[in-house]
């Protein structure tokens, strides 16, 4: 650490646990407390910047409309004595239900993370006040409605100061965006895969030509990278230099501004046809719609799920049945179209029960960053109590090779009540499937082999066919509960 | 004064001197006193880093 402060908590025994994600800014450490609570740790400098944030009229409107975390100072008596000196203040915040990672949300999450930050970031700056970085990792949800969980970030603006995030702002928000919305490329695997996001330099290469005409693509891209490449190493302070010119406020407000109204202005529509359309045009007849609702209601309301994960959700009619139950829902698709058209409706409707990410889920998202920790694997943020794997199994087995037995295996291994669906072999969607596949290839897609995988690692509660006769639903509970992670 | 709160963040010479060059109206005066300093460095009628930057560069 650069400043000097010491370690916290982390030993046997310690009441706070360091989030591993969290060392970057060298004033602020978020800890996890034994009950899963979440503090931040804030050194004599830190504090003065809260203390100065806590004082600003935009902080006192944020948290009453809940675009910032909950958050309230700990009494000094109550602060934890292996906080140590060099931490004087302690914050704790309301917890989020699930972290969730800029790489698993649609274009539309991404959108509306950028313009909450941009709007705190305006509003900031009326006060004297700016975000010192532009992460969206400070972004969490609960459902469809977007909070801004680093406080930390606040801080008094320096006279002459320029947009220090304004780089970062660019590289996890404006590229990925543009990406999407100009090119129709989705920046998940590329944000999966680099946690600072995508360079300046990179972007350059992917829009020459006439691509450079589009707006914002010329100024945060094609000069941008020129300039990146020209000063890169020079040893001039260009900081003290804007300074001397008279950098002031109301540059950097007019560049947010700018900023926004580009972000505003982007978007990007699902293509027609394929999953988008899936729950609308499948095979399924009105009266197995309706049994299987009926079925995962019931699972549902004898369970009572605090959270549940629906893998494969789509248009996410059976997330909506079971958040109707009380539960917290992780809606997962591979799809972004189908997880973008539902984050809309849930906005729209203003939820804040179903979560919908994009995550395929014979990929999940791995930990990754330092030490493999910095942003943990999906099964690490929360166990589901309830499982629904609808209109998926075939997918995973054919589609994807996943054997069977290590699918049911895996779910198993949630620890969790599961309601699944199983297609038979004449199944018009398994026919398709099985087509594309060499003959004889998954000669093993039988319901005997499957229910001797679901009995060997589940107790089978219920089991119902569908009017159509070629769609199984299993109600089952895992014979043994894992520990906990 | 508080520059010192936002120094673990790279802001990345290039990308602050878009900011100059993107900000519309409101950066005119700014970029043209900018180059301006930079022209009189150049041609060394101005030293690049004189003794009043370095002062109001310390921490407070």
């Amino acid at each position: 650490m650069s400043v000097g402060l010491p370690a916290i908590g982390g030993a046997a025994g310690s009441l706070l646990h360091p989030e591993p994600g969290s060392f970057r800014d060298p004033h602020s450490r978020v800890l996890r407390g034994r009950e899963g609570e979440i503090y931040r740790a804030l050194s004599a400098q830190g504090l003065a910047d809260f203390e100065a944030v806590a004082s600003t009229a935009f902080w006192a409107r944020a948290l009453e409309d809940g675009r910032v975390v909950p958050t309230e100072l700990v009494a000094p008596a109550d602060r934890p004595a292996e906080l140590g000196a060099g931490w004087p203040s302690l914050l704790r915040h309301e917890t989020i239900p699930v972290v969730s990672y800029p790489y698993e949300w649609p274009f539309g999450m991404l959108r509306d993370a950028a313009l909450l930050q941009l709007d705190l970031l305006t509003a900031a700056l009326e006060e004297g006040m700016v975000l010192k970085d532009s992460s969206p990792y400070n972004v969490q949800w609960r459902g469809a409605r977007p909070i801004f969980v680093d406080v930390g970030s606040f801080a008094p603006l320096g006279a002459g100061e320029a947009w220090t995030g304004y780089r970062q702002f660019c590289m996890l928000y404006l590229y990925p965006l543009l990406l999407q919305a100009y090119k129709g490329v989705a920046p998940h695997a590329w944000l999966r895969g680099s946690l600072d996001g995508i360079a300046p330099e990179q972007m350059a290469r992917l829009f020459d030509g006439g691509a450079k005409l589009k707006r914002g693509v010329m100024t945060h891209i094609t000069l941008h990278a020129r300039l990146e490449q020209r000063y890169g190493d020079r040893q001039r302070d260009v900081k003290s230099e804007l300074r001397e010119a008279g950098f002031s406020r109301d540059l950097v407000r007019a560049n947010v501004r700018k900023m926004a109204k580009l972000v505003e202005g982007l978007d990007w529509e699902p293509p027609q046809g394929g999953w988008t359309e899936y729950g609308a045009g499948n095979s399924y007849t009105d009266v197995d719609t309706e049994a299987k609702g009926a079925f995962v209601r019931a699972a549902a309301a004898a369970r009572r799920p605090s959270l549940a994960w629906d893998l494969g959700c789509n248009d996410g009619r059976y997330a909506r049945i079971v958040a109707e139950e009380g539960a917290r829902v992780l809606a997962l698709d591979a799809d972004q179209g189908p997880v973008e058209l539902l984050y809309r409706e849930l906005r729209a409707e203003g939820d804040e029960r179903i979560l919908p990410l994009v995550m395929n889920v014979t990929d999940p998202s791995p930990g990754l960053g330092w030490r493999g920790e910095e942003r943990r694997p999906l099964e690490l943020r929360g166990r589901p109590e309830l499982v629904l794997c609808l209109a998926l199994v075939h997918h995973v087995t054919i589609t994807a090779n996943l054997p069977m037995r290590a699918w049911v295996d895996w779910l198993a291994a949630l620890g969790a009540t599961l309601v699944i669906e199983f297609p038979t072999r004449e199944d018009p969607m398994v026919q398709r499937l099985l087509a594309a596949k060499q003959q004889g290839t998954h000669a093993d897609y039988e319901r005997e082999a499957f229910e001797g995988c679901l009995r060997a690692a589940f107790d089978v509660e219920r089991s119902l066919r569908l009017a159509s006769g070629t769609r199984l639903l299993y109600l089952a509970h895992p014979r043994e509960r894992p520990a906990a992670p | 004064m508080f520059l010192t709160n936002l120094a673990y963040l790279d802001a990345g010479s290039g990308s602050l001197i878009v900011q100059v060059l993107a900000g519309g109206a409101a950066a005119i005066a700014v970029a043209g006193r900018f180059y301006w300093r930079r022209l009189l460095s150049f041609l060394r009628i101005r030293r690049a880093d004189e003794p009043e930057v370095a002062k109001s560069d310390a921490p407070a």
